[in-house]
């Protein structure tokens, strides 16, 4: 199947993207994706071609990534605010053979440090009511390479597949999840596979509309969700945050019927914000970029609030110890999943895929969780960021947030390092108004000793990803 | 630190059956002749409490773990057994008068019968001992801890004891039916541990963590080595089978070895 067919069939006159003061239609996202594509074959490009698509959330997007998918190409969203150089070592990974670019990645075009790729301006094609034939596609072909988020340092080339993405909207759709009739807000990056699939492919095949703010900005958010009755609200963590605290009035959430946070932990304090002012409940999910990117979600079941809920129907997810054992019921071990959802391994790094990905299909995403009796998954840290000390595991989160109960603390991050006697020893970089020795007394009564940082370091600031996530690499 | 030891107290056994096969006198005979056999070292005698429920955590090197810590502590203490013990001549007297509550091993909801009887132990108010490693270390190291005591702690609100000890290999080396008389063991009670200190008792996330800080006060106590591995081979059998088969590791996986 070609991902392409799942918006032939919705109503021309059907919206489907609200764009400022501007509704695109179905049938006008079609003729905007069938000029693209037309261009596209014209210029000599096709099946396997892999193509940059520079825009923002912007209609251009969504047309772009339909047009190259129709041509049969593959389509390698990038995120036109990065800076110009970022972006030229990203293309480098990817040797693209065409990049599309929309009105936000407009500066592309003449940017004397641009890459020297063939581009197509889509700003300037005419809609065409010419709709070529969509190529046929093998369900393993791949229809998008995403960039990973790079928090854990090398920048990877995620490669998803034509059924790896129809599977996961189709999972994620029908009672329990995304309807028709949802209106969903377009503000997380569409070049990051949460915005991508959860919200933007998802909604149009389904023949839903989708808001999008091309930048967040909260106030905006808000209004934008009161004009258009926002159904289905979806956000990374500071932008809840940021939500939880907006100047706005109590009813500005009132048309939401699901929120959802993903992408990083949740603060509990976040989730109480939202719920006791807006009267909404935020339900956790969990997923990767690797997974399409759901593995386990909040809807169809009661909320409990720090889980990011239950497996995904179809998706097997078991937590094992470093051999692949799975660990007893009700311990903590590695999240290891397995669906069609998963996918086909890193470009051109047949090693680092091979790392992850098992010949059956397992991918090993690194993230320690634990489930309840319920069966709800708790997230516990990451693999990676595990300090041993002394032959015991000190997971970085535990520690940090015990030193973020401190009033005085603003944020803190604690990374392992190297120790002569103990393997590795804790060290908690922090930022706050606090001294070393009240801080240290304070986590000694909270924290065994082998967790209690033997070291502190004072900074102003501390390294965060637009995600939320913290950048502990910077720090190590 | 050596403390006083209080006068032991043979308090009336929980309502269970077989926990009650030894009498007030059955019971002191039996101490006195291990006291007198071996010298057992007992340190941290004051964190073990002497009145309501009390989770005691060894470590496990030595079928005579189960003689030793028993006798070390001032009250009586209960456990589970295998109910294959009641079979062999060697064990169906002495174990049961240790406190060992036997508990039929097979079906698979066994563990959670064994769960259900040490929680009425402990309701009860009484001591109840159980080794968090599962099984006996075969390496000599101290293994990663299950779960179980944990859970119990949570669910009866009771306290944990983290316990280590030493000498009891020596005593009755590896595959060694006799134990060897006149040594010495020593008997380390650590401070009293309870799950409000890691978190809230609901997040699951809170049995793994304080699980790992008992660990660390018993090889605090024994002065073992701690490995983060599962100890031995798996006990049982029938849980092992419901957790699913191993899931195959990526080849390229490097195995950290920090």
């Amino acid at each position: 199947m070609n991902l392409a067919s799942v918006i032939v069939g919705h109503p021309g006159e059907r919206a489907a993207l609200i764009d400022g003061d501007r509704t695109v239609t179905y049938g006008e996202l079609r003729a905007s994706v069938a000029a693209i594509q037309q261009r596209i074959v014209e210029a000599g490009f096709g099946p396997d071609d892999r193509i940059v698509l520079a825009a923002g959330n912007e209609p251009l997007f969504a047309a772009g990534a339909f047009a190259i998918m129709a041509a049969g190409a593959t389509v390698v969203p990038i995120n036109p605010f990065s800076p110009v150089l970022e972006l030229k070592r990203k293309l480098e990974t990817v040797d693209p053979s065409l990049i599309l670019v929309g009105e936000e990645g407009h500066w592309i075009i003449g940017d004397p440090d641009a890459p020297r790729t063939p581009m197509i301006d889509m700003t300037t094609l005419k809609p065409s009511d010419v709709q070529p034939e969509i190529v046929a596609r093998h369900d393993d072909d791949i229809a998008f390479m995403l960039l990973t988020s790079g928090v854990s340092g090398d920048s990877k080339v995620a490669m998803l597949s034509h059924k790896n993405l129809d599977w996961i909207q189709e999972s994620i759709t029908g009672p329990e999840g995304l309807n028709r009739d949802d209106v969903t807000l377009g503000s997380l990056p569409f070049a990051h596979i949460f915005g991508l699939n959860a919200v933007l492919l998802t909604s149009l095949r389904l023949g839903a509309k989708v808001v999008l703010q091309r930048r967040f900005d909260v106030d905006e958010s808000l209004r934008l969700i009161r004009l258009h009755k926002v159904t289905s609200l979806t956000g990374a963590p500071p932008m809840w945050q940021r939500w939880a605290t907006a100047d706005a009035p109590d009813d500005s959430l009132q048309s939401i019927k699901h929120a959802t946070s993903g992408a990083a932990f949740l603060p509990i304090d976040t989730y109480t914000a939202i719920k006791e002012r807006y009267g909404v409940e935020i339900g956790e999910g969990y997923g990767l970029t690797e997974t399409s990117p759901v593995v386990t979600w909040s809807r169809g079941v009661d909320i409990k609030p720090t889980s990011v809920g239950k497996p995904l129907a179809g998706v097997e997810v078991v937590l094992v110890e470093a051999d692949g054992t799975p660990v007893d019921e009700g311990d903590t071990g590695e999240i290891v999943v397995r669906s069609p959802g998963v996918f086909k391994g890193y470009l051109d790094a047949p090693e680092i895929t091979s790392q992850v990905l098992t010949e059956d299909g397992w991918f090993w995403t690194g993230d320690v969780g634990v489930f309840d009796s319920d069966g709800y998954l708790y997230l516990v840290d990451r693999v990676k960021d595990l300090i041993i000390v002394s032959g015991f595991n000190v997971y970085p989160a535990d520690v940090e947030n015990v030193i973020m109960e401190h009033p005085d603390v603003r944020g803190a991050v604690v990374v392992g390092t190297p120790h002569g006697m103990t393997g590795e020893a804790v060290v908690a970089h922090v930022s706050g108004d606090v001294s070393e020795q009240d801080l240290d007394a304070f986590v000694r009564m909270r924290l065994a000793g082998y967790k209690c940082p033997s070291k502190y370091l004072f900074v102003d600031e501390l390294p965060i990803a637009p995600t939320g996530k913290l950048i502990r690499r910077e720090l190590r | 630190m050596m403390a006083t030891k209080p006068s032991f107290n043979f308090e009336p056994a929980p309502d269970l059956p077989g926990a009650d096969r030894v009498s007030k006198y059955g019971f002191g005979a039996v101490r006195k002749f291990v006291e007198r056999m071996w010298d057992i070292e007992i340190e941290g005698i004051e964190n073990v409490p002497l009145e309501g429920p009390g989770i005691i955590t060894p470590n496990h090197l030595s079928f005579s773990d189960s003689i030793f810590v028993p006798t070390a502590l001032p009250r009586r203490v209960w456990a589970i057994g295998k109910g294959e013990y009641m079979d062999d001549w060697k064990t169906k007297h002495i174990f049961p008068a240790m406190g060992m509550i036997p508990v039929d091993r097979s079906g698979g909801d066994a563990a959670q019968r064994a769960l259900d009887t040490a929680a009425r132990v402990l309701d009860g108010g009484h001591l109840f001992m159980i080794y968090p490693e599962g099984t006996r270390s075969r390496s000599g190291n101290l293994h990663k801890g299950r779960t179980g005591a944990a859970r119990l702690a949570i669910r009866c609100n009771a306290p944990i004891i983290p316990v280590g000890h030493e000498g009891t290999l020596e005593i009755q080396p590896p595959d060694s039916v006799m134990l060897k008389p006149f040594k010495t063991c020593s008997v380390r009670f650590g401070r009293q541990m309870r799950a409000e200190e890691f978190g809230d008792p609901n997040d699951p996330r809170v049995l793994r963590l304080f699980t790992d800080a008992v660990m660390f006060e018993v090889a605090k106590l024994s002065g073992q080595t701690y490995v983060d591995t599962y100890a031995g081979a798996p006990t049982r059998p029938a849980a092992e089978t419901k957790k699913g088969p191993a899931v195959s590791v990526p080849k390229g996986r490097q195995i950290d070895l920090r």
